[in-house]
């Protein structure tokens, strides 16, 4: 299936690097193992505007390092409350998207943060203000550089540092369960257009990346594209409208010896009794990766994530009714690629730029049992519609199962109901039916961000912005 | 099933106003004014989808629409047993229609899978900005649209997808348990895998 109208020829807009924050468009790249995000309260404004226009200068922009790379990276996002703290008016607050205005823990019923997921469990703030990402390459570089941003917090009357998270990355890159993560991501038009095969979208002439304003504001989006870029996305007024985006934070904590006990339990019915089969049944992919619709029987020995090609696949035409990759495996659902039918044209409007890292140890290959350690996963994507890039995929593709003819099964992996009902189809002959579900991973956080331009951020600080 | 209160229901339905929701099904309502020559247009349009099947075909393979129908109004109909009908200076089309998920979902469908139908269902209305792109589009339906008084769904958790397989599969389950009474245990091991890998896409 291609996109069935003329298209019209042109060439995408020129991100302009130095103004867009890094760490967006293109991951800082995995050299760099540490990440702690600081939230901050503003109590006072003038405090705070001051404390930002001696921040912007350093913020890290996403303009290529010709002189090797820093030591650290330094990024700033506000949440709406911020926005509000900071003095923004208030004609210019009611152009920021409604469900960045409203936040995530007003959208926690939608999102199935229910139970213990719910916002009053959450062990970060509900409330912040402006959250720091920094980026270091080893431990002292990170220590510095978060020694130094606290003293100059302390510096001022009416900022308060609420809370650090922590994360870092494992070995091998893997996520807690155990599987190496991160690497399928959209391609992005003029700036990652190599990622195109798998990651963009089909026209006439093959794969092509996706507009950048479905990531950055102020660009024509897909939509824009095909006016000729005459329209552009609803975005903010004034300077915080371009090169800005808008973030999503999580704290995923994810119940790494629950998963392993269950794998186990359940592999003992599953035929063969194969329990990495069953994992890549779950999530989609064997633990280095490789996709198990490409590679039903086992893993390729020397698949990369990253390699050209890797993401290259697609369900409808090989497996269509997921006897290789089951219709509710993990990435199946959470990027359906063409598995919905009519192409990618029914998920491509649903891409998001993820940059998760994950926080605490990990539990040792030879645990029996859980440790008493919290580990998870700080969940962040930068997407220019909450609602349609984030949202949509979070409560129709996650949260519900019906667009898949799953009924109402929620994702197995990531969204265990409440009350222990649930299940998972594993096609095949006969199918295998995986329940109860149980809850391996729990919403510890949340929060929906805005991400400014530089230039807006500066304009923020200098009480310019409107 | 649990049955929720008509319009309380919180489903997976989002984007639009909360009277069009009723636990997994969404309504939408549009009016637009047509030109002169809809009126020829349209039925001649209507006519010929209702000929040519294969026509609507990508339209029906959209499950998680229930429905989709389109109408021209030429004339309002008595408001009471004395009162005249009242002709419309200008006919309207009247759409409406009743799906599953998200309303940007169903828009975009109608915009990237649907785009020549569209365009030739609004083609005669005013204002009518093109099925593509989709952010024009969405804004013309957003302009024209009516959000429902009362909206109701029986089946509140249930969508079309869903009652569709519930349907399929009933005759499946008939016919196996009739079978199975007359089978041994052996057998009847074999004979339940089949019909579990027969009908896992209803499950």
């Amino acid at each position: 299936m291609t996109i069935a109208t003329p298209r019209i020829r042109r060439t995408p807009p020129v991100p302009d690097l130095a103004d867009i924050q890094g760490g967006i468009l293109r991951a800082y790249g995995n050299d760099y193992s540490r990440t702690t995000y600081l939230f901050v309260n503003v109590d006072e404004t003038r405090a705070g505007l001051r404390w930002l226009g001696r921040l912007v200068d350093d913020v890290t922009s996403a303009r290529p390092w010709t002189a090797g790379k820093p030591a650290t990276t330094l990024n700033v996002a506000l949440t709406y409350d911020g926005l509000r703290a900071l003095g923004l008016s208030a004609e210019l607050l009611a152009t920021f998207s409604d469900e960045f205005r409203a936040g995530m823990a007003a959208r926690a019923a939608q999102l199935g943060d229910v139970g213990t997921s719910a916002p009053e469990y959450w062990d970060t703030p509900a409330r912040a203000h402006v959250i720091l990402i920094v980026n270091a390459l080893s431990e002292d570089d990170l220590t510095g550089r978060l020694a130094d941003l606290r003293a100059d917090l302390g510096r001022y009357e009416g900022l308060s540092l609420m809370h650090e998270e922590h994360a870092s990355l494992l070995p091998g890159v893997r996520e807690h369960f155990g599987f190496a993560d991160g690497f399928a991501q959209p391609a992005v038009e003029g700036v990652t257009d190599e990622k195109a095969p798998g990651g963009g979208v089909r026209d006439k002439d093959g794969w092509r990346g996706l507009a950048l304003g479905e990531f950055v504001l102020g660009y024509p989006d897909e939509s824009g594209r095909d006016s000729d870029g005459q329209d552009l996305p609803s975005a903010p007024a004034g300077p915080l409208g371009r090169n800005s985006t808008y973030g999503v934070w999580r704290k995923l904590e994810q119940d790494v010896a629950l998963f392993r006990e269950t794998l186990r339990t359940s592999a003992a019915a599953f035929p063969g009794g194969d329990e990495e089969k069953l994992a890549a049944k779950i999530v989609g992919r064997w633990r280095n990766g490789t996709p198990i619709v490409l590679s039903p029987d086992g893993p390729a020995a020397d698949f990369r994530g990253n390699d050209p090609g890797a993401n290259d696949f697609l369900y409808h035409d090989v497996d269509a009714d997921g006897r290789r990759c089951p219709l509710g495996a993990h990435i199946r659902r959470s990027n359906p690629r063409d598995s919905i039918g009519f192409g990618e044209l029914l998920s491509f409007r649903h891409r998001m730029l993820r940059r998760g890292v994950p926080y605490g140890p990990p539990l040792p290959p030879e645990a029996t049992g859980p440790d008493g350690q919290q580990r998870g996963l700080i969940f962040v994507c930068y997407v220019a519609s909450i609602s349609r890039q984030f949202e949509s995929v979070q409560v129709q593709w996650l949260e519900d199962g019906n667009v898949f003819g799953l009924g109402h099964d929620k994702d197995f992996l990531i969204r265990g109901p409440a009350d222990g009902s649930g299940k998972m189809t594993v096609p095949g002959e006969p199918p295998f039916f995986l329940g109860p579900q149980p809850t391996f991973v729990t919403t510890r956080g949340g929060q929906y961000l805005f991400v400014p331009g530089i230039t807006g951020l500066g304009a923020v600080a200098a009480g310019t912005a409107g | 099933m649990t049955v929720s209160e008509p319009g309380t229901a919180v489903g997976t339905a989002t984007g639009t106003g909360a009277g069009n929701i009723d636990g997994q099904a969404i309504a939408i309502t549009v009016f637009s004014t047509v030109k002169w020559w809809g009126k020829h247009w349209l039925p001649l349009l209507f006519t010929t989808l209702r000929l040519i099947p294969p026509l609507t075909r990508d339209l029906r393979k959209l499950s998680f629409i229930h429905f989709a129908r389109w109408t021209l109004i030429r004339e309002l109909p008595a408001n009471g047993d004395t009162a005249p009908r009242t002709r419309l200076r200008y006919p309207h089309l009247f759409f409406e229609s009743n799906f599953n998920d998200g309303w940007e979902e169903y828009i975009d469908a109608f915009s990237y899978v649907l785009t020549r139908g569209m365009s030739l269902f609004w083609a005669s209305s005013y204002g009518f900005p093109g099925a593509l792109p989709t952010g024009p589009f969405k804004d013309y339906i957003h302009r024209n649209e009516l959000e429902a008084a009362h909206y109701y769904s029986a089946y509140p958790e249930a969508t079309a997808t869903m009652v569709r397989k519930a349907l399929a599969l009933a005759p499946a389950v008939a016919d196996f348990a009739e079978r199975a009474v007359r089978l041994s245990p052996a057998e009847f091991e074999g004979a339940w895998s089949a019909f579990l890998t027969d009908a896992q896409d209803l499950l």
